[in-house]
């Protein structure tokens, strides 16, 4: 039992970057479908067809926000017969508050990224490394509090923040967004396997406990804090319930609430809508072109698990 | 960068929990000795303890509050009622057809949220070349907010012009309502659902695909094994434990859609799509009735608790 | 909370929920002695990074956005519309000659989708967000809106400063604008629900009169008649009414068809709804032998219908009178007149839009008085607004003869002498929920699966429902 899992351990460790080398894919390749180039070609084929319906709706949205209004309006055809265009995008950005709407997501997601790795990490420390009384019970409610569903409180999350003056203003959009008990729960784990004699070792040097968190347990957790600060960024920027609950002038709009409850002045605009969406989707299409490797990893990482 | 920053900042690696696991994590490390007993670790956790009780913990309990009451959106003051808005959304059709809306939902969209995953995840994992055109493709969609899917959706599914009512009628069959048609349009919601999250599930199968160790392949081929032998034999085996998990995941995420159905019908056509959460929407906000939506939300609340703790059950009897 | 696709469990619902299997390993010993001094560089870095952010988060907090205008000492002024047919760029422009016309005012207009997420927005924005100064609103609306506290009233003598006064307005329309003795809503216009033509087809048809506008003889077998020989000209259907998808429309077209015809109603909270069902089942009757494939289409929605109607395929078109740019646009000697005669009784169903104040949670003179002044120069825009189609409830601009002038505006304005509103009710009004559950009880009707009678069970059931519930305000 211990030889297969040490064997597997080294074969996942070989395999845990998500490129592989060509050589290991051709090993694979037969390992798992066989030699036969004709079972290769059919799933090469089966490959293409799949990729191509998924890329479909955004290469669709992508040529229409192309071509001229009127055009847009004929039955489909991927060909603009009238030539392409910039006009959507032009009308899109001059008319509308979209970059503000832009901004308006940005300065949030990176309000509710800062604030939340930070208190997630914070108290993930303490449940790990300190002891306190109530901490137990601390860490039974955080864990209790994964199980609550977020979308059952908007009607008392509205009332309160009507309450608290929050409604439409930065701090009642972020607020509420930082409090992610899966992150906390996440992070603790991460920090219990620290080696405790890193940690003794300091303690010894005459490192005090806040500093045992911002000088070694902090930049030893790099790699998972980039991948938590990542997701709920995304999470974040993509957000839409909340923000449409607690925003109702549209200055403070996040880029998805203003996107689907201002309408074009105008009357339906096919290419307009299609432009305002391809603006809208770019942002976190950047992230996933530079971050690729860390989000596919941290998906794997985290959501598999003992359970 | 030194040599142990380096490996304490390897990327951990995911091999899945087999037998001997224990739920609260592997063979830890040892922990520190000196941990700290003083007043510390009170600091670390106050901002956190704070902001879940003031947005989490406080609103629970207000709701609930709320919930007995005939609070209202508008500026009159509210009155306790006891248990009427309880009594009125037990007997409320609305409610029971909501939640049958959101449940058929989640059988309709968890299904193929699963099987398409495990379909690409296999065809990925062949190593074929194109890997990272596969990934793009299949998870760059999970990316999109919903106002932007449910834009591109709508557009696909515009009638007479959209693309899809285009293809059709060159293949000689009649537009259909997408949308708008009563018995094709919460097809249409898992539909567009399903291009958008399966690259989650995706990924997870794909990773764990990659944690099966080769030589059992390796093994199995000398044996002789054919590929769907070894498919059916060895991979599908070593995927119960991750379909297990994505498929709770799906579940739960799948009973609290609101976004996709909102944006895409608003409910209709004919209110046949409306989930519970948009229920408590309109009851709340466009029908003034707080309370009463609040009582609804806990109604919900108290099944989704159940389906959790039902689930967790067997798994607590294990450990 | 963030209610990502993927929400997990809490307040936060980004995807991740497990916690990493393998731990990292510690390759060597040594290293954490070494570590120290860079990582301090890096601790400060990071507590620069958190105090910037606590900076922000500061800034934030004081929850202020400085829109710019006030940067500039300009009031500014800001209203709220739901125009995103073609009236809407009007507005726009209407909002821009104000704006021209009052240099210390920056007034902004924004649109909203229609319906009730615009009313959904307007209540919970008025009930504790950052209202706009002022906002437009279905005077249908006004009973479910100004009880509850959301409005604030406007101040008559302040409005007759600026040269508004009740005289100004049809006596039907201001009183609608009343509640509880005091005026909440500043009409705008009467906007009917009519018919409009296409010249040349009707022509072709036999159904214009010697001005060549179209003539209709009363009764439903005359307009079914009128639709087949249309029908005959096109060689495609006769009439465009696109009621899939448009529940309001549906309701709008069933609610004048049925006060044609003599049908009454009671809603009173506390009894069954009470409908002349007789009235009601002959308006779906009609309505069934319209939408036959030949006289109109058989399944068709708004977008639809006004194709076929733009593109010639139909000779008369159902719709508000606010889609006159749009199909000016594409036949401009368009034609239009108030809803064909049907039924007995002379009726046209009927909206107006008009101008409220929601309530505002500090009161700020100057804006009030900057807002009454922006709503008095709307209201003086009229014309502007005219054209759009709609009827100026403001009686100064109507008797300009260059309103007058106005084709086919000046046709159809007779309409607003038998408009017909939604019921009295708090529930009722321009998108508001109860047209949309109206709608849809009618589609199976309106296709012809189901007959006239189960429209009108299902549209009294609807009603029983909104009456049992607790009227909010």
């Amino acid at each position: 039992m211990a030889v297969t899992e040490s064997v597997s351990t080294i074969v996942a460790t070989r395999r845990s970057t998500a490129q592989q080398t060509r050589a290991e894919n051709r090993t694979l390749t037969k390992l798992t479908i066989g030699p036969s180039p004709w079972v290769r070609a059919g799933a090469l084929a089966a490959l293409v067809v799949l990729a191509a319906l998924w890329l479909l709706p955004l290469l669709w949205g992508a040529v229409t926000s192309f071509k001229h209004e009127a055009e847009a309006a004929l039955p489909a055809s991927w060909w603009p017969t009238q030539g392409w265009t910039l006009d959507a995008y032009r009308q899109v950005l001059g008319n509308s508050e979209l970059l503000g709407w832009m901004w308006n997501s940005l300065v949030v997601a990176v309000l509710v990224t800062a604030l939340t790795v930070l208190i997630s990490a914070m108290a993930a420390f303490a449940f790990s490394q300190t002891l306190f009384k109530g901490r137990s019970l601390l860490q039974f409610l955080t864990v209790a509090s994964i199980m609550m569903p977020g979308q059952i409180l908007i009607v008392p999350l509205f009332k309160q923040m009507q309450a608290m003056g929050l409604v439409d203003t930065f701090a009642g959009i972020v607020l509420p967004q930082v409090v992610a008990p899966v992150m906390v729960f996440i992070l603790k784990r991460f920090f219990d396997a620290i080696p405790g004699e890193l940690l003794d070792a300091a303690r010894i040097d005459g490192a005090g406990t806040w500093r045992l968190f911002w000088t070694i347990v902090l930049p030893l957790s790099k790699s998972i804090l980039v991948a938590v600060a990542i997701f709920v960024f995304i999470g974040a920027w993509n957000n839409f319930l909340w923000p449409f609950i607690v925003t109702t002038d549209p200055q403070f709009m996040t880029l998805p609430v203003g996107l689907s409850t201002v309408k074009n002045a105008y009357g339906v605009q096919y290419a307009q809508n299609m432009a305002s969406a391809m603006i809208a989707a770019l942002p976190l299409l950047v992230v996933f072109m530079l971050f690729q490797r860390r989000i596919v990893q941290g998906v794997a990482t985290t959501g598999m698990g003992g359970q | 960068m030194t040599a142990s920053s380096t490996s304490l900042s390897a990327p951990v690696t995911r091999l899945p929990r087999r037998g001997a696991g224990t739920r609260s994590g592997a063979t830890p490390a040892v922990r520190s000795s000196l941990r700290a007993r003083d007043k510390s670790g009170y600091l670390f956790v106050a901002p956190f303890a704070v902001a879940t009780g003031l947005f989490l913990l406080w609103p629970t309990i207000y709701g609930l509050w709320m919930s007995f009451t005939d609070q209202s959106l508008t500026a009159t003051g509210s009155s306790f009622i006891g248990i009427d808005n309880y009594v009125e959304a037990f007997s409320d059709p609305q409610v029971w057809q909501t939640l049958l809306h959101t449940v058929w939902f989640t059988v309709l969209s968890t299904v193929p949220l699963i099987i398409v995953a495990l379909l690409m995840a296999l065809l990925v994992h062949t190593g074929l070349p194109g890997q990272w055109v596969w990934r793009m493709s299949f998870f760059a969609p999970f990316l999109l907010t919903s106002a932007v899917v449910s834009s591109l959706a709508s557009w696909l599914f515009q009638p007479e012009i959209g693309l899809l009512d285009v293809w059709i009628a060159k293949l000689g069959l009649g537009p259909v309502g997408w949308l708008t048609d009563e018995n094709v349009a919460m097809f249409s919601i898992a539909l567009v659902t399903v291009w958008w999250t399966v690259g989650f599930n995706f990924l997870l199968y794909l990773a764990a695909l990659q944690g099966i160790p080769q030589q059992l392949y390796e093994a199995a081929t000398i044996d002789g094994a054919g590929g769907w032998r070894r498919l059916f034999s060895i991979t599908l085996p070593q995927l119960k434990t991750i379909t297990g998990v994505i498929v709770v995941l799906q579940l739960l995420a799948s009973l609290k859609v609101f976004d996709q159905i909102y944006l895409l019908t608003a409910g209709g056509p004919n209110g046949s799509t409306r989930p519970i959460l948009e229920y408590v929407y309109d009851t709340g906000f466009t029908n003034y009735r707080l309370g009463y939506a609040s009582a609804i939300s806990y109604v919900f609340f108290a099944l989704i608790l159940v389906f959790t703790l039902v689930r967790l059950l067997p798994t607590k009897k294990e450990a | 909370m963030q209610t990502s696709h993927r929400t997990s469990g809490g307040m936060s619902g980004s995807w991740p929920r497990r916690a990493p299997d393998r731990y990292p390993r510690r390759a060597g010993t040594g290293g954490a002695a070494d570590d120290v001094p860079r990582m301090s560089r890096r601790g400060l870095l990071q507590a620069a990074l958190v105090g910037a952010g606590g900076i922000a988060l500061g800034g934030a907090l004081s929850g202020c956005a400085t829109p710019a205008a006030s940067g500039s000492g300009r009031t500014s002024v800001m209203v709220w519309d739901l125009f995103s047919g073609g009236d809407g760029a009007l507005m726009q422009k209407m909002v821009g000659a104000v704006a021209a016309a009052n240099s210390d005012i920056a007034v902004d207009s924004t649109t909203l989708a229609w319906g009730a997420p615009y009313y959904t927005k307007l209540a919970m924005a008025s009930s504790g967000g950052r209202p706009p100064e002022a906002a437009v609103m279905h005077m249908s609306r006004l009973a479910g809106y100004a009880p509850g506290g959301l409005l604030e009233p406007f101040d008559l003598d302040a409005l007759a400063d600026l040269g508004v006064t009740q005289d100004d307005f049809a006596p039907a329309v201001w009183e609608k604008a009343q509640f509880d003795g005091q005026l909440y809503a500043l009409p705008l216009d009467t906007h009917p629900y009519i018919a409009f033509n296409n010249p040349e087809i009707a022509g072709q048809a036999g159904l214009l009169d010697a001005d060549g506008k179209l003539a209709l003889a009363p009764g439903a077998d005359a307009f079914l008649d009128a639709g087949r020989a249309m029908a005959e000209v096109t060689g495609e259907t006769g009439v465009s009414w696109g009621y899939l998808r448009d529940t309001a429309g549906c309701w709008r077209m069933f609610w004048g068809l049925y006060n044609q015809n003599g049908g009454g109603y009671d809603l009173t909270p506390g009894k069954p709804a009470e409908l002349d069902e007789q009235a009601a089942a002959e308006v779906f009757e009609f309505l069934q032998a319209m939408v036959d494939g030949k006289v109109a289409a058989k399944n068709q929605d708004g977008g639809a219908a006004s194709g076929r109607f733009m593109s010639q395929r139909t000779g008369l078109m159902f719709s508000g009178e606010w889609d006159l740019p749009m199909f000016q646009g594409a036949l401009p000697d368009v034609g239009a007149t108030p809803f064909p005669a049907i039924f007995d009784t002379p009726a046209n169903y009927a909206d107006s839009h008009s101008f409220v104040l929601p309530r505002q949670a500090h009161a700020d003179p100057a804006k009030r008085e900057a807002t009454y002044r922006v709503l008095a120069g709307l209201l003086k825009e009229g014309l502007t607004w005219a054209s759009a189609g709609h009827i100026p409830a403001y009686q100064p601009v109507v008797q300009t003869p260059e309103y007058q002038e106005l084709t086919p505006q000046r046709d159809y304005a007779p309409a607003a002498e038998i408009a017909v509103f939604d019921p009295d009710a708090w529930f009722t009004g321009g998108g508001s929920d109860f047209q949309t559950r109206m709608g849809d009880a009618m589609t199976d009707t309106l296709s012809g699966e189901a007959s006239p009678q189960t429209a009108v069970d299902r549209m009294l059931s609807e009603m029983n429902r909104f009456l049992s519930q607790p009227s909010p305000a």
